[in-house]
């Protein structure tokens, strides 16, 4: 047991580093952008017709504190970053965290809805397609995967959107019915979400099963030759039991490796999907903040954010595999 | 390997004198084909093997017409892709085929009907075109058209099809009037240009960073393998998009092209860098190395004549696979206006104004790129595919 805490502890910390390392590399792509905080305020208010000088973007530098040295504002942001205190949008003016409020939730359920529905597909139908050895069905799955892996989401999402409207005469987007997108959180703004979000879980969802098939039937068909199998069913086990007991239980511990490589990839079609279906979610305020305001707090905040979550997944799933692995918790223990 | 005699062979092919054939027991042809096998380079073992998988095979084919066709895509689209070749009398224009009969009967020269662009009291002084079944424009190969220069150098203006007194526009026109079938065509070589680019630096840095790594091992590997995974954790489009939003817009086209390919290969690297690193791990053990070292060849020389040789086929397979990945993530970052830019062809920047519901509803034909686009990747994939298999000495004994 206390070895085992001890495993938790150096995960945990390991995390802390990787974390420690993207916030150097978020925060020194934040300092790139051509112009900071202080200018791109000032260059606003003189849009609104005030006068502004260059002492003006002076003494908004240091109230931003944008005159201390590279290395201590990093410190502070990334103290500040850890408590989910991200200052102030550059361009909006309002707190960030604030802003983002239940956004980022939203966008975090919904990629780990897909991400459960991914597996959800892959892990069965995975299974079963190794077993089988049915040309059409493994010839059928692969010729899937491949298009999974082929058809970018924001191209599935334009086809969707296409068909739609031209059979439905609807466009299937945005998250929430209108008189619910400003209202407080309760049971019926979450059904209403729930209609709305299946489309981008979907999406989302698609490529993802494509490349968990890929990773399971590979890691199947890996286990399912191996000496051990043939010895169980020497001894007479066999069929669904036979698959579930051995091979399935081998080619999980990878699988659950696996998970956080494959948020990765969701959070990577995200803000291109939300755009498309014009969801209001952190993706789409992403590419608002990249795209079209160049407001680099907020868009630091929100790639440090989505890190922080596959690095937590990370964490979460090594730990899970030391639980559920026999062979790692031995390992750790030693 | 197949037991059919090879036709190059020396006793087969041709002999001098009276013509005698030679019997071969089937025990000499099993082992000429051993010999062979025995005795072929690695390429050669990997292009036998590439051969029989079919599906591969067909991606192959596909890839090259596509890659032949980007290659000269001035020379096979009837019109310049920029702005100037537009055609200003038929935006937003449905595809055009061509046809060799019509009402009017039959020809051996195929034609498009003439389409005509009307405004008056009659159509509420609203541009609205009409296509004319009485008239008709005949196809012509090898026309002169627009200037371009082939392969960028070779001064030209002959096209390989046109249509008489008009223009065709197979794939129809977006709403500047420009020929979509053009820029199709060249937006395939743009996406072969920038996954070339991007692939050769991710290599580039992946090649320096993942040797470093695995040659030296210990704690240089320790430190560099944390960075690395670091990197890998940051989502890779919006790490895209956050330097791609710092190129100032006033950049010129060209520029833009280059930076682009430039990300691209620059955030690419953690994954080439990894699998560089596993090989290397796994060759720098083999007593062969430790020969080399043992009399006395520097670490250079280890890595560039011993090393790098082992694993070559593997880094190309490496390559091939990571390549649509760098096409798709330019499109993706065209699409959302942060990659390249108007002039330049490219799937995402065609592909920028169809979100809008008028072209959902009315301009469908917006989307023919799109198949294009699915078979070049597909083809990718596929072809990865195949040479990992091919690449793979031990796939013979699973199949």
């Amino acid at each position: 047991m206390l070895n085992f805490s001890r495993f938790v502890v150096t995960r945990a910390i390991m995390a802390m580093i990787t974390l420690i390392i993207v916030s150097l590399v978020v925060f020194s792509l934040m300092e790139l952008v051509p112009g900071d905080c202080a200018e791109r305020y000032l260059a606003f208010k003189n849009t609104q017709g005030s006068g502004i000088s260059v002492e003006d973007i002076e003494t908004e530098r240091k109230r931003l504190g944008l005159d201390q040295p590279f290395l201590q504002r990093w410190g502070l942001w990334i103290v500040n970053a850890f408590q989910g205190e991200f200052g102030d949008s550059c361009i909006l003016r309002v707190n960030i965290a604030q802003l983002l409020g239940s956004k980022f939730w939203v966008s975090l359920g919904i990629c780990l809805a897909s991400l459960t529905l991914a597996y959800a597909i892959a892990i069965p139908v995975g299974i079963i397609s190794v077993a089988t050895n049915n040309p059409y069905l493994n010839n059928g799955l692969r010729l899937f995967s491949y298009l999974g892996l082929a058809m970018p989401n924001f191209l599935l999402a334009l086809m969707i959107m296409l068909f739609s409207t031209v059979w439905f005469g609807e466009t299937l987007t945005g998250l929430f019915s209108k008189e619910y997108r400003d209202a407080p959180w309760d049971w019926d703004k979450f059904v209403d979400l729930l209609k709305h979000a299946w489309l981008p879980i979907f999406i989302l969802g698609w490529s993802a099963t494509a490349f968990a098939l890929q990773t399971v039937r590979a890691l199947m068909s890996d286990e399912i030759g191996k000496l051990y199998v043939t010895a169980a069913s020497a001894r007479g086990v066999h069929g669904r039991k036979l698959l579930w007991r051995y091979p399935a239980r081998h080619a999980l511990g990878p699988i659950v490796n696996s998970l956080g490589f494959d948020l990765n990839r969701i959070f990577n079609e995200l803000p291109i999907v939300a755009l498309i279906l014009t969801l209001t979610e952190a993706g789409a305020l992403l590419i608002e903040a990249l795209a079209r305001s160049n407001d680099q707090q907020l868009a630091g905040a929100i790639i440090f954010l989505l890190t922080a979550s596959i690095v937590t997944l990370n964490f979460l799933t090594d730990v899970l595999l030391a639980v559920i692995d026999p062979r790692v918790r031995k390992s750790i223990i030693r | 390997m197949s037991n059919t005699p090879d036709p190059l062979d020396p006793n087969l092919a041709e002999t001098t004198g009276p013509h005698v054939s030679i019997v071969e027991t089937e025990d000499a042809v099993e082992r000429r084909a051993k010999e062979a096998y025995f005795t072929a380079s690695q390429s050669q073992l990997i292009w036998a093997r590439f051969k029989k998988q079919r599906a591969a095979m067909v991606a192959a084919i596909v890839l090259l017409v596509l890659v032949l066709s980007g290659l000269f895509a001035p020379f096979l689209s009837p019109y310049d892709p920029t702005i100037a070749g537009r055609d200003k009398d038929y935006t937003n224009g449905a595809p055009q085929f061509p046809q060799f009969c019509d009402d009017n009967g039959c020809s051996v020269r195929p034609f498009i009907h003439a389409v005509e662009r009307e405004r008056s009291m009659a159509t509420n002084f609203r541009w609205v075109t009409t296509v004319n079944e009485d008239k008709r424009h005949y196809m012509r190969f090898f026309v002169e058209g627009d200037d371009y220069r082939l392969f960028g150098f070779i001064h030209m203006d002959t096209h390989l099809f046109g249509v008489e007194d008009a223009k065709i526009h197979l794939f129809g026109t977006d709403e500047d009037g420009q020929d979509i079938f053009s820029r199709t065509l060249h937006a395939i070589w743009t996406s072969m240009k920038v996954g070339t680019i991007g692939v050769f630096i991710a290599f580039v840095l992946a090649l320096i960073i993942g040797g470093v790594s695995g040659y030296y091992g210990g704690w240089i590997d320790g430190v560099i393998q944390m960075i690395t995974d670091a990197v890998r954790t940051v989502p890779a489009i919006p790490l895209f998009m956050a330097v791609a939003a710092f190129m100032p817009p006033e950049m010129t086209a060209e520029s833009r092209f280059f930076y682009i390919s430039l990300i691209l290969g620059f955030i690419g690297w953690p994954t080439l860098a990894r699998r560089v690193r596993t090989h290397l791990l796994t060759e720098r053990n083999q007593e062969y190395i430790l020969a080399a070292q043992l009399c006395g060849a520097k670490p250079g020389h280890v890595i560039r004549k011993h090393l790098l040789p082992s694993f070559t086929s593997y880094i190309i397979v490496d390559l091939v696979i990571s390549f649509p990945y760098m096409v798709l993530s330019e499109t993706a970052l065209s699409f959302i206006g942060l990659g390249l830019k108007d002039p330049v062809s490219s799937l995402g920047v065609m592909l920028q104004k169809a979100t809008s519901a008028d072209v959902l509803l009315n301009y469908q034909w917006y989307f023919i790129p799109v198949i294009f686009f699915i078979a070049l990747v597909m083809a990718f994939v596929f072809v990865g595919d195949g040479l990992r298999d091919a690449a793979d000495p031990y796939s013979d004994n699973n199949k």
